[in-house]
C-alpha cells in the first residue's frame, strides 16, 4: 500500500513538472497559480496563448500518456503472470499486431473518419486474441498460446509490411510514425475511451490477482484449491487484450512498457499480483509520461515519436534485467 | 483503354519489327550515334552523353512529365511514372511503374535512348543501374523556384527544344518577377504551411515551398528548421501566432483538417481572422512549369488583393 501511494505521488509530482515543460517556456510561479485558479475557478493569470497551450495541448497529451502507460503495463503483467512467461507481453501475444493492422487498414482505407482509427484497432485486437487463443489453448501448457501469439504477431507484421507498400508516400510516414507510437494526434475520444478502459481493466484483474497468484504456482495446484482456472484464463486473458487494443488504438505501437514494466515492478516489490497490477499501472504511466516529456521536448520544437524514446531505454532495462537475472540464482 | 492498349501493343510489334528489319546496320549505327552524343552536365554534376534529339526519353517525376509536355515533346515520351497525371495526354503514355519504384525491366524493354530522374524520388540505385547499361540517365536537381526556371532551359538544351524552354522560361521569370514586384513593400505576414495534421508535418528552410512563401511576400513561422518536412510542436505553433495558415486542398484523403486547426489553434490571428488558404498541392510541389502558378494563387492568399 505504501508502495502505491509512494508511486501514485510521483506520477502526480512528474505530471504536474511535465506540465510545466514544452518546447514554449511558462514560467513554474505562473504555472503553479493558474493551476490553482483553474482549480478555484477564477481566471488563471496566463495569456490566452499560454492558456491553450498548457491545457488544451499539453494537458491532454499528459493524461493519454499516463492513460497508454497504464493501460499496457497492466495488460502486460497480466499477461505474464497467467502465462508463467517472462517474455509474454501484448506484442508476443500477437493483441499489439492485430491493433496495429486493423488501425493500419483505417488509415490507408478510411481516413476522413478520425473515430474509424480506433475503432478498427480495437476491432483487429479483439480478431487476434480469439484467433490466438483458439490456436493455442492447451489445459496446463501455456506455451503454446505463446507460439501461436508469436507466430500471429509475425503473420500481421506481414500483412501491415505489404499494405505499407501500396500505401502512397503521405500515408506511409503516418504509418511509420504510428507504428512507433504517436500521442501527439490524439483525440479526447480517445483519451477517455483509454482512461475507462485503464480504470475498467485495473479493477476486473485486480478482483482476479489472488487467482492469478495460485495458477503462477500451477494450474491444477489451483484447480485444486478451487480456482475456476479455465474462465480466470478466459477472463484474464480477454481483458489484458481488449487493453491492450485500446491502448493501441488511442496512442500507436508503444512498444516495451507492457514487457518491462511488470518486470521492475516485481523487482522491487515481490511477485504478489495484487500488487504488482495496479503497481505495474501506475510505474508505466510514469515511464511513458517521461518518455514522452523528453520526446516532446528533447529536438523542440521539432517532436520525435514517444516510442522510439521508450524503446530506446526499454531495450537496455531489458539486458540489464536479463544479466541481472543470470548472476542473481 | 483497353483501345488505347492495343495500340501500344501495335506500335510496339511495328517498331520492333522495323528493329528487326535494319538489324544488319545497327551495329555500325550505334558506334556513330555514340560518337554523335553530346555532353551534359546534369543537376547533381553528373556527366551525361546525350544523343541529339533522343525520340525516346523516359520520365521519372511527374514535375518532368509537365515541362517535357510544356516543352511539346509529347510524341517524344515513351514512358511515365503512375503519378504522372497532367496534362491529360500524360494519363495515356506507358506507365512504367511509381515514382519511387519504377520497374526497371519495364524501362529497359522500352529501349529508352534518355531516361530524366528528379532527386526528389531518390534513385541513386536505379540511375547507376542505368549507368551500368549505358542508358543515359539526367538528374535534375532545382531547389528553388528560380531553379526549376534554370532546370526548364537545361532540359531544353538537353533535348533540343531550346526555344521552347527560353520562351517558357522568360515567360515564368517575367511572372515570378511581377509577383515579387507587388508583394515587395507589403508587409510580410507569418504564414503556417500545414502538410498534414494528425502528426502535425510542416515544412523546413530548404523545401520548395519555404522558397515560394518568402518569393510570395510571407514568412514562415517553421522555416527555420533544417530538417525538411519536421513533425512539429502544436505549442510553438500556437506561441509563434501564424496570421495565415497555409495547407494543400485534399486529393480525396484528408490529410489536413480544418477541424483539427480551428480545435489546436484557435488563438492563433489565422484562425481569429478566418485566414486558410488551400492550394492545389500540384501547383506547389511539383517543381515544374505550373509553380508559377501556384506561387500566384500563394501571393493572391498572402496579399489579396482588392477588387
Amino acid at each position: 500500500m505504501i508502495v502505491l501511494i509512494a508511486l501514485s505521488g510521483a506520477l502526480a509530482v512528474c505530471a504536474v513538472v511535465a506540465l510545466g515543460l514544452g518546447s514554449e517556456h511558462i514560467a513554474a510561479g505562473q504555472l503553479f497559480s493558474a493551476l490553482i485558479s483553474k482549480l478555484t475557478g477564477t481566471v488563471p493569470p496566463l495569456s490566452r496563448e499560454q492558456e491553450v497551450i498548457v491545457f488544451s495541448l499539453r494537458l491532454p497529451r499528459i493524461a493519454l500518456a499516463i492513460g497508454v502507460g497504464a493501460t499496457l503495463s497492466i495488460a502486460g503483467a497480466a499477461f505474464q503472470a497467467l502465462l508463467r512467461n517472462p517474455l509474454a507481453d501484448p506484442y508476443v501475444l500477437g493483441v499489439s499486431g492485430g491493433a496495429a493492422l486493423g488501425s493500419i487498414t483505417a488509415i490507408i482505407f478510411a481516413s476522413e473518419l478520425s473515430l474509424r482509427r480506433p475503432l478498427f484497432g480495437f476491432a483487429g485486437a479483439a480478431i487476434a486474441t480469439l484467433i490466438v487463443y483458439r490456436l493455442g489453448k492447451r489445459e496446463d501448457d501455456p506455451t503454446h498460446l505463446v507460439l501461436a501469439g508469436v507466430v500471429m504477431s509475425t503473420f500481421f507484421s506481414s500483412v501491415i509490411v505489404l499494405l505499407t507498400a501500396l500505401a502512397d508516400n503521405v500515408k506511409l510516414r503516418n504509418i511509420t510514425l504510428w507504428l512507433l507510437g504517436d500521442l501527439s494526434s490524439g483525440t479526447i475520444e480517445g483519451l477517455i475511451f483509454v482512461l475507462m478502459a485503464a480504470v475498467i481493466g485495473a479493477v476486473v484483474l485486480i478482483t482476479q490477482s489472488r487467482a492469478l497468484n495460485l495458477m503462477m504456482i500451477g494450474e491444477r495446484d489451483a484447480f485444486a484449491m478451487g480456482v475456476e482456472t479455465a474462465r480466470v484464463r478466459w477472463v484474464v486473458h480477454l481483458t489484458a487484450s481488449l487493453l491492450t487494443g485500446a491502448a493501441v488504438a488511442a496512442g500507436g505501437a508503444i512498444g516495451y512498457v507492457g514487457l518491462v514494466t511488470p518486470h521492475l515492478v516485481r523487482l522491487a516489490a515481490g511477485s504478489d499480483n495484487r500488487l504488482v497490477i495496479p503497481a505495474s499501472a501506475i510505474t508505466g504511466a510514469l515511464l511513458v509520461l517521461l518518455a514522452d516529456t523528453v520526446a516532446r521536448t528533447v529536438l523542440a520544437p521539432r517532436e520525435l515519436p514517444t516510442g522510439a524514446i521508450t524503446a530506446l531505454v526499454g531495450a537496455p532495462i531489458f539486458i540489464y534485467l536479463l544479466i541481472k537475472s543470470r548472476t542473481v540464482p | 483503354m483497353v483501345n488505347s492498349r492495343r495500340t501500344i501493343l501495335i506500335a510496339f510489334v511495328t517498331l520492333s519489327l522495323l528493329a528487326g528489319c535494319s538489324g544488319a546496320k545497327s551495329n555500325s549505327e550505334t558506334s556513330s550515334v555514340a560518337a554523335n552524343r553530346r555532353n551534359f552536365t546534369d543537376g547533381i554534376g553528373r556527366t551525361v552523353a546525350v544523343t541529339p534529339n533522343p525520340q525516346r526519353m523516359i520520365l521519372l517525376a511527374p514535375n518532368v512529365t509537365e515541362i517535357f509536355f510544356a516543352l511539346n515533346l509529347g510524341d517524344r515520351i515513351a514512358g511515365v511514372t503512375a503519378y504522372c497525371d497532367f496534362p491529360e495526354a500524360a494519363k495515356t503514355k506507358e506507365k512504367i511503374g511509381d515514382t519511387l519504384n519504377p520497374n526497371l525491366e519495364r524501362i529497359i524493354s522500352l529501349k529508352p535512348d534518355l531516361v530524366v530522374v528528379s532527386t526528389a524520388s531518390q534513385l541513386e540505385n536505379l540511375t547507376r543501374k542505368l549507368d551500368q547499361l549505358a542508358i543515359p540517365v539526367y538528374v535534375t536537381n532545382p531547389r528553388s523556384v528560380r531553379e526549376v526556371v534554370a532546370s526548364i532551359r537545361n532540359l531544353g538544351e538537353v533535348t533540343g527544344a531550346v526555344d521552347r524552354a527560353r520562351e517558357i522560361a522568360d515567360e515564368m521569370e517575367r511572372r515570378i518577377g511581377a509577383v515579387e514586384g507587388r508583394v515587395k513593400d507589403l508587409p510580410r505576414p507569418r504564414v503556417l504551411y500545414v502538410l498534414q495534421t494528425g502528426p502535425l508535418i510542416t515544412a523546413g528552410r530548404n523545401t520548395f515551398i519555404n522558397d515560394l512563401i518568402l518569393l510570395a511576400g510571407g514568412r514562415s513561422i517553421s522555416g527555420d528548421e533544417n530538417f525538411d518536412y519536421p513533425q512539429f510542436s502544436r505549442e510553438t505553433v500556437v506561441a509563434r501566432a501564424p496570421e495565415v495558415i497555409v495547407a494543400p486542398s485534399s486529393h480525396g484523403t484528408e490529410l489536413v483538417k480544418e477541424s483539427d486547426l480551428r480545435r489546436d489553434f484557435p488563438t492563433t490571428p489565422a484562425i481569429r481572422s478566418n485566414r486558410i488558404v488551400w492550394v492545389n498541392p500540384d501547383l506547389v510541389d511539383r517543381p515544374g512549369p505550373r509553380i508559377v502558378e501556384g506561387l500566384e494563387k500563394l501571393a493572391e492568399g498572402l496579399h489579396p488583393q482588392k477588387p
